[in-house]
């Protein structure tokens, strides 16, 4: 089989992982070097495709043969698809190429599960070493890790990626064992922790071997089953919190060709993966809890964003005064972002801040209007009432249409 | 009103602006014409005025942001830096922040300069070259500010011992795995050795692109915010995607799959038993064949 036919057959099957993140590794340069590649902890998207998405790295997998039969996804054994299979050293050339034309930051390779977990992760390993030994490759890497690979593989993935990642896939442990069968949230949650584990060796001790400096990552399938985005947003948040996962992808269940009973036909609205990144940021950036975005079972709201559902909800909280509170709160207030409180608080100190200065900050005054303060601004008191507020501000229908 | 022509670059204006300062000259008294500028009807020749005598404190950081911001291309490219001096000088530090009028259009400056040398970053594309005395790989792009100067040096640290050039249709970089040698008008042979034809490892790159979209996902306008038309002529990419966004719409978006791999012949796979599971892997990887699975 040609090696264009090869990438065509595993970049299909490879797309379905949202993550295309090239950073958070530390500064590697290859000035005056032998080798190429470097790194500087900003992420370069260097294309995006028609979907909106981000192309930085080239993302593949090794081989899209696979023994497990996950009921979401396109390559599970009983689905009728081409079958591809990479030599690491294609993989290598093809990652060598794209990088030096500038259209990749790096590489992200999983594959499907051959023979054992065992040996898939010791085939997806050996590309990283290639590139990182053989080629003194200073790129970025991201390699998936088999939940249930030997903890000394895991450790040596951590040697040559920049970024591991293990894929929660569903949000329960109910849906795993209806949709995924060969897999095991135990394993999958041992994996996590043991990336957990190398990472914090590698920053506690100052000689232990590098480790994974971009820290790890997960997805989660959104939509495949009945899961509420409390579930989902809860479940992200103790993953943040037991294993410092860097990020939490989203990923919309994307229907798939021939698509079993099991799994729905139709996609959930892409709005709804949206806010679930909205809320995963406004807990990660913002100092939000699950909680306080969604206090009980359900969904985000489509219709406006979960700051402003969350200020809205929590009245008592504003209006804020832009020239008093902290920029912590101010931050909270919907349409005013973390920069534009930062520099709210530099300009304060200069003079007062006033209505104007939102406008000159970018701020988006509509969502701000209510729930600020300022010294020659107040707002109405008919724009009290939540309901009314709702109504007002909700995200207009031509925007909804997009998806 | 004084007419202050120089050559457009940052150290020239520096210069005309410190003096100008020490003159006392108001922002209002003031008209910068850099190379761009057409000569006007009644242009004063700029009167060679013997150095004034004095001192003047800027900070680095303000020195740094207006040189940043001098690489914006656009009107009162030149005055706005001087107001902002001019009022930071009269002690007015406000006139640097967001939050003020001059200052909300400087940081406006700043952040298109920066996504910019951002954009060169993502967005040029090297081709390896095969003309006679050229570097290594060459590149033609058409950014809308003057950052290549400034920002090209992010790929000396990419490509290694490498050499390069970027050539566009004003200015030029060529690094020769040492130096990087900035003109501010692309020597035409640089400019030649740019514009290469297509090559097989654009194919590839155009069949990866194809295939690692979801024409289930197609979303127009979020696409063309992060990678506006202007670049697409010098990707190689750029002829697919119209062809990858009609495909989408005209029915393939029910599922995720990539159109040149729709209908095509598959292959299931047995489930696994003991027997199949210890066997040696074969030699033969490529093909449809799978080396490590029941057939």
């Amino acid at each position: 089989m040609q090696l264009i036919e090869k990438l065509t057959i595993l970049a299909d099957a490879a797309k379905y992982d949202a993550s295309c993140a090239s950073s958070g590794a530390p500064k590697r340069s290859s000035k005056g070097k032998d080798g190429i590649g470097s790194t500087n902890g900003m992420g370069i998207c260097h294309s995006y495709t028609p979907d909106g998405r981000c192309v930085a790295l080239l993302k593949v997998l090794l081989t899209n043969f696979c023994l497990y039969d996950c009921q979401y996804c396109i390559n599970r054994r009983s689905s009728d698809v081409p079958r591809a299979r990479f030599t690491p050293e294609e993989v290598v050339t093809l990652t060598l190429d794209f990088y030096k034309r500038n259209c990749i930051s790096g590489l992200f390779l999983s594959s499907g599960i051959i023979r054992s977990a065992d040996y898939t992760m010791e085939q997806l390993i050996r590309v990283a070493k290639l590139l990182r030994q053989e080629h003194q490759f200073r790129g970025y890497i991201h390699l998936k890790t088999i939940p249930d690979a030997a903890p000394e593989l895991i450790a040596e993935a951590g040697l040559y990626a920049d970024r591991l990642s293990v894929n929660i896939e569903l949000p329960t442990e109910t849906s795993l064992v209806r949709l995924a069968p060969e897999k095991n949230v135990g394993s999958i949650h041992k994996a996590m922790h043991n990336i957990h584990l190398g990472e914090r060796e590698a920053k506690e001790e100052r000689r232990a071997p590098r480790f994974a400096p971009a820290g790890q990552s997960t997805q989660m399938i959104v939509g495949a089953d009945a899961t509420d985005d409390s579930t989902i947003l809860h479940n992200a948040q103790s993953l943040y919190h037991d294993y410092r996962l860097r990020r939490v992808y989203y990923s919309a269940f994307s229907p798939i060709p021939q698509s079993p009973k099991t799994v729905p036909f139709e996609a959930p609205p892409l709005l709804r993966e949206h806010r679930l990144y909205q809320a995963d940021f406004l807990m990660r950036g913002y100092g939000f809890s699950a909680t306080e975005l969604l206090a009980g079972p359900g969904n985000l709201a489509l219709d406006i964003d979960p700051k402003l559902a969350w200020a809205l909800a929590n009245r008592e909280q504003f209006p804020v005064d832009l020239n008093r509170a902290d920029e912590s709160l101010i931050a909270r207030v919907p349409g005013i972002g973390v920069l534009s409180a930062r520099r709210l608080g530099a300009l304060r100190r200069e003079r007062r801040i006033r209505y104007e200065d939102l406008t000159r900050l970018r701020c988006v005054l509509e969502k701000a209007r209510p729930f600020i303060i300022t010294q020659d601004y107040r707002p109405p008191r008919a724009e009290h009432e939540s309901v009314v507020l709702r109504q007002q501000l909700r995200d207009t229908p031509a925007q909804m249409a997009l998806w | 009103m004084h007419s202050l022509r120089f050559d457009g670059t940052f150290a020239t204006w520096r210069q005309a602006a410190r003096r100008a300062l020490l003159q006392g000259l108001a922002p209002h008294q003031l008209q910068w014409l850099d190379e761009e500028a057409a000569p006007g009807l009644f242009d004063q020749p700029a009167e060679r005025a013997p150095e004034p005598n004095g001192r003047l404190r800027v900070s680095p950081e303000l020195l740094d942001l207006l040189e940043s911001a001098a690489q914006y291309r656009g009107d009162e490219r030149w005055s706005l830096l001087y107001r902002i001096l001019w009022r930071f000088v009269q002690g007015e530090r406000s006139a640097v922040l967001a939050g003020d009028p001059d200052g909300s259009e400087l940081h406006r400056r700043l952040k298109a300069v920066r996504r910019e040398a951002h954009h060169l970053h993502a967005f040029v594309r090297f081709q390896p070259s095969k003309a006679a005395g050229a570097p290594d790989f060459v590149a033609w792009f058409e950014p809308a500010h003057d950052i290549l100067a400034s920002a090209s040096g992010h790929f000396a640290e990419r490509l290694g011992k490498h050499s390069w050039l970027i050539a566009t249709s004003r200015d030029g970089v060529y690094w020769d795995g040492q130096r990087l040698q900035h003109e501010r008008r692309c020597p035409a042979h640089w400019q030649a050795w740019a514009q290469q034809p297509e090559d097989d490892g654009q194919a590839l790159w155009r069949a990866y692109y194809g295939s690692t979209f979801n024409p289930a996902r197609l979303n127009r306008t979020v696409m063309q915010q992060h990678l506006p038309l202007r670049f697409w002529k010098h990707l190689p990419e750029g002829p697919l995607i119209p062809q990858l966004m009609s495909e989408a719409r005209a029915g393939a978006q029910r599922d995720g799959q990539a159109l040149v791999l729709a209908g095509r012949k598959g292959k299931r796979i047995a489930r696994i038993n003991e027997g199949d599971a210890s066997r040696p892997p074969s030699d033969d990887v490529s093909g449809s064949d799978a080396p490590d699975l029941p057939r």
